[in-house]
């Protein structure tokens, strides 16, 4: 936190009262009038479909959060995990039957949230294989969720899998009916999907045009009430460049910026008397994908030379000036299951040459995949070069948009040597940075990095089994310290997030998922 | 007839340019480093369930195959869907299409309505203060970066002197109607308001893409009225007596254009493709930004519909110039 006063300014008055625990009801208060006009946000990218499961990431996170509802919600920071158009579950002893008893809510059709429409929803998601299908294909098989009652839904999982309830929030339920209606081909209502909505969140779609954005209106039949004072619409324009977003905040046309502002803005607009920056620890750890089973990288000793080359220091305080902390390991230290003192690389050349000794095999030129448009991941490749070079390894950087090297990655032969990128968090666990990414079971899938040790896959598979968070921990700390050691990737730094507001925003309820764009807590003053 | 002769001429030739376009940017996007049945499918996809998908498009077909039955749809007038937003890239483009139209025709319009009486008055006041100030504007004009000279003007007009929007091209969403221009649906329907705000959002874009273009035509007109005042035809009118502002207005302006209606057409049909810079600093939801996110999501069938848009507003306004030159000319008939 940079600046409390600043922080209790935006957060306001219901931020600061919170104190809801795990799986608790997020505050419901009986609705009273007290509107206070439209809020826009101005985003770092476009909205190009509307439709909740088919993307899964933080960008367009603000249409899936705003339209749609889903059994549980995360909220806050420390984020917790709360009950949402479910009242309750009950989970069976050997963690394999989830039952969801629903709320009384509506769609903003007037039709009731029913056990059913959960059941499409999640079908849907199986059958479209895409957005977050790869957080429960492997323990949801279509056909296998069952409503009980129209109050009633049941889950039965091929296996116990810890994190359930956790990635249960990129579940979102959809109206069965009206996307049935709307299906052509086959096609789950995607085509239809794409450019209308068909939820219960807090906000019922108004506009939408994908060249611009979309905006929402208050729902006032949202099941979870209303608080004192809220926002009559909410607004979300895709802006794509930064000097338009941030000038746009600057004289007012904008509430708010998306949580990817660049740093040098945010330092600026710091001075600027009508903005408020909010500041804090994310959970999105910056990292080199190493591609661990191409020679020489399948060598550990290459891998370990690798991160003895990189200049942290240089890297985290001179060209980001330290608007980011070191972090070890993949897991960011702020969250559980992160190893505490955790003796990560250094830049260090002796170290890395005595390790480069040690390399059996030829040693090759490597080839860095930058990503296009991310200046900060082009800068770490560039770093890693020159590290390199002075040890007499050579490499090429290759720098292609996102989705170029989206395409290839899973994809032995084709994925590059070294991806300078992110892992954010999409769910609140440690399995989001570990098991998922690193388990040799997730090769192709999760895990881009080809990585593979027995011990660490039984480490993470037991923590899937496992429901207290007491046991599981130890687990992820040894299994992050095995990471470190095989040095399965070059980690560098865990992100802080800087949303900037107009000074009159209020309620600003930030949560690491989502960066602060669930509408329904903020206010105009 | 004759100038119906000249389109049908034109028009002949319109088919073999577009199919050598098509051939050309269908090759070229084929080389790039991607799979769109990958990015169609998602990233959680299975190989066989990407190569069914493949075998679906038509992408395991042999690329002369692929261009063939490209070729086939298009002159059906089906681009395909886009790989990203899944809808027909037709129905995309034609979304966007108001857009960059309305912002190309204002500044089409202010380039011309400027460019050309100063074109005139330089020339008719050649290597006066008025003609040297107007070089060092026009020369200006073309060497000043657009993304710069857009921000300076954000900075001035909607920081500082706070008259207009820093981006967008309406404060809320645009107005129902059916052209999709918004000063038009606003007038059609009365909504004043409305039409002020679309006029306001409009006014930075337009002045940063009209004064290179002005730039150009004034430079161009400058050029033809000098050469046209030395024809004998001018002397014969002076001679006549017939009045100097309608032999320069009427006479010497109408020949001397010939050339400027040819940067007009470049000009113009270089907005109509869509001003990438400027579209994207006032975040103008055009067919600019719609191109360069095509590029950056390498979704093939926007990029290849894109291109042949291009293409076709080229030979359209081609067309347009050679109808123009032969209007003004007499001598083209």
């Amino acid at each position: 936190m940079e600046d409390e006063s600043r922080e209790q300014l935006v957060l306001g008055r219901r931020g600061l009262a919170l104190g809801a625990a795990t799986l608790s009801m997020v505050g419901a208060t009986p609705a009273l009038a007290g509107g206070t006009g439209k809020f826009v946000t101005a985003n770092n990218n476009s909205y190009d479909t509307l439709d909740p499961h088919v993307v899964f990431d933080i960008g367009r996170i603000a249409s899936r959060l705003n339209l749609y509802d889903a059994l549980v919600r995360w909220t806050d920071d420390p984020a917790k995990l709360n009950m949402w158009l479910a009242e309750k579950v009950d989970i069976s002893p050997d963690a394999l039957t989830y039952t969801f008893t629903l709320r009384d809510a509506k769609f903003h059709d007037g039709t009731p949230v029913t056990a059913e429409d959960v059941v499409y929803s999640m079908e849907r998601i199986l059958a479209l294989k895409k957005g977050a299908y790869g957080l429960f294909s492997s323990v949801v098989k279509p056909g296998t969720t069952k409503a009980i009652d129209a109050k009633t839904v049941q889950f039965k999982l091929s296996a116990p899998y810890a994190v359930f309830m956790a990635v249960l929030p990129e579940m979102w339920v959809v109206n069965a009916k009206m996307v049935r209606a709307h299906e052509k081909n086959g096609d789950w209502g995607g085509a239809w999907l794409a450019r209308n909505e068909a939820g219960s969140g807090s906000f019922r779609l108004a506009h939408y045009d994908p060249a611009v954005g979309f905006s929402a209106n208050r729902f006032p039949g949202h099941f979870m009430g209303w608080g004192p004072e809220y926002l009559d619409t909410v607004e979300f324009r895709g802006i794509l460049e930064v000097a338009s977003r941030v000038l746009g905040l600057e004289k007012g046309e904008f509430d708010a910026l998306d949580g990817f502002t660049p740093y040098d803005q945010i330092k600026r607009m710091r001075g600027k008397p009508n903005v408020q920056i909010l500041a804090k620890p994310s959970l999105r750890t910056m990292y080199f994908i190493i591609h661990n089973r191409r020679a020489p990288l399948d060598d550990v000793n290459m891998r370990r030379a690798l991160c003895y080359a990189f200049d942290y220091h240089g890297f985290i305080n001179n060209l980001l000036d330290g608007s980011v902390v070191r972090n070890a390991g993949i897991i960011p230290d702020t969250m559980w299951g992160a190893p505490k003192n955790l003796a990560g690389y250094t830049y260090d050349l002796d170290k890395a040459r005595a390790a480069l000794a040690k390399v059996k095999g030829p040693i090759r030129t490597l080839t860095i995949n930058a990503l296009a448009g991310y200046p900060q991941s082009g800068q770490a490749a560039e770093l890693l070069q020159s590290g390199l070079a002075k040890i007499g390894v050579k490499t090429t950087i290759l720098s292609q948009p996102w989705p170029v090297v989206a395409a290839k990655l899973g994809n032995e032969q084709l994925s590059a040597d070294l991806i300078p990128l992110w892992r954010s968090a999409y769910f609140a666990d440690p399995h989001n940075w570990t098991g998922y990414i690193y388990n040799s079971k997730q090769i192709g899938k999760g895990n881009l990095s080809f990585f593979s040790n027995k011990r660490f896959d039984e480490l993470t598979d037991k923590a899937l089994v496992l429901v207290k968070q007491a046991d599981r921990q130890p687990l992820y700390e040894e299994a992050s310290r095995i990471l470190v050691d095989q040095a399965a990737g070059l980690f560098i730094y865990n992100t802080n997030y800087y949303g900037a507001f107009d000074k009159k925003v209020r309620g600003v309820r930030y949560c690491p998922i989502g960066d602060a764009q669930d509408m329904r807590w903020q206010w105009l003053a | 007839m004759r100038l119906l002769g000249l389109i049908a001429r034109r028009l002949v030739w319109v088919p073999a340019t577009l199919i050598g376009l098509v051939v050309l940017v269908f090759v070229i996007s084929h080389l790039m480093p991607s799979d769109p049945a990958r990015i169609l499918a998602g990233e959680n996809a299975t190989t066989a369930q990407v190569a069914a998908l493949r075998h679906k498009m038509g992408l395991d077909q042999p690329l002369p195959m692929q261009l063939l039955h490209y070729l086939i749809d298009v002159a059906r007038g089906n681009m395909g869907v886009s790989l990203y937003t899944q809808t027909p890239v037709a129905s995309e483009i034609w979304r966007r299409l108001p857009a960059t139209m309305e912002l190309a025709f204002y500044a089409m319009l202010l380039a011309v309505l400027l460019g050309v009486p100063l074109g005139v008055v330089a020339a008719l006041r050649r290597n006066s203060w008025f003609d040297h100030v107007l070089r060092v504007v026009t020369v200006s004009g073309l060497a000043i970066a657009a993304f710069w000279f857009a921000i300076l003007l954000q900075l001035l007009f909607s920081m500082w002197l706070n008259l207009t929007p820093v981006q967008g091209r309406i404060s809320d969403f645009g107005p129902s109607g059916v052209t999709g221009f918004y000063t038009i649906d606003a007038a059609i329907s009365g909504d004043w308001s409305t039409e002020i705000d679309v006029l306001r959002h409009l006014a930075l874009p337009v002045i940063t893409l009209a004064f290179p273009a002005m730039a150009t035509i004034v430079r161009f007109t400058r050029a033809g009225v000098i050469g046209t005042l030395g024809s004998f035809f001018v002397d014969y009118q002076r001679a006549m007596g017939v009045p100097w502002r309608v032999t320069v207005w009427r006479y010497v302006l109408r020949s001397a254009l010939t050339g400027t209606l040819t940067q007009i057409g470049l000009v113009f049909g270089n907005l109509l493709a869509g001003a990438v810079v400027v579209e994207a600093v006032f975040d103008w939801p055009g067919l600019g930004q719609f191109a360069v996110n095509s590029i950056l999501q390498s979704d093939y069938n926007a990029i290849l519909g894109f291109t042949i848009y291009v293409g076709v507003m080229f030979i359209v306004v081609n067309l347009l110039i050679d109808v123009g030159q032969v209007l003004l000319d007499p001598r083209g008939r």
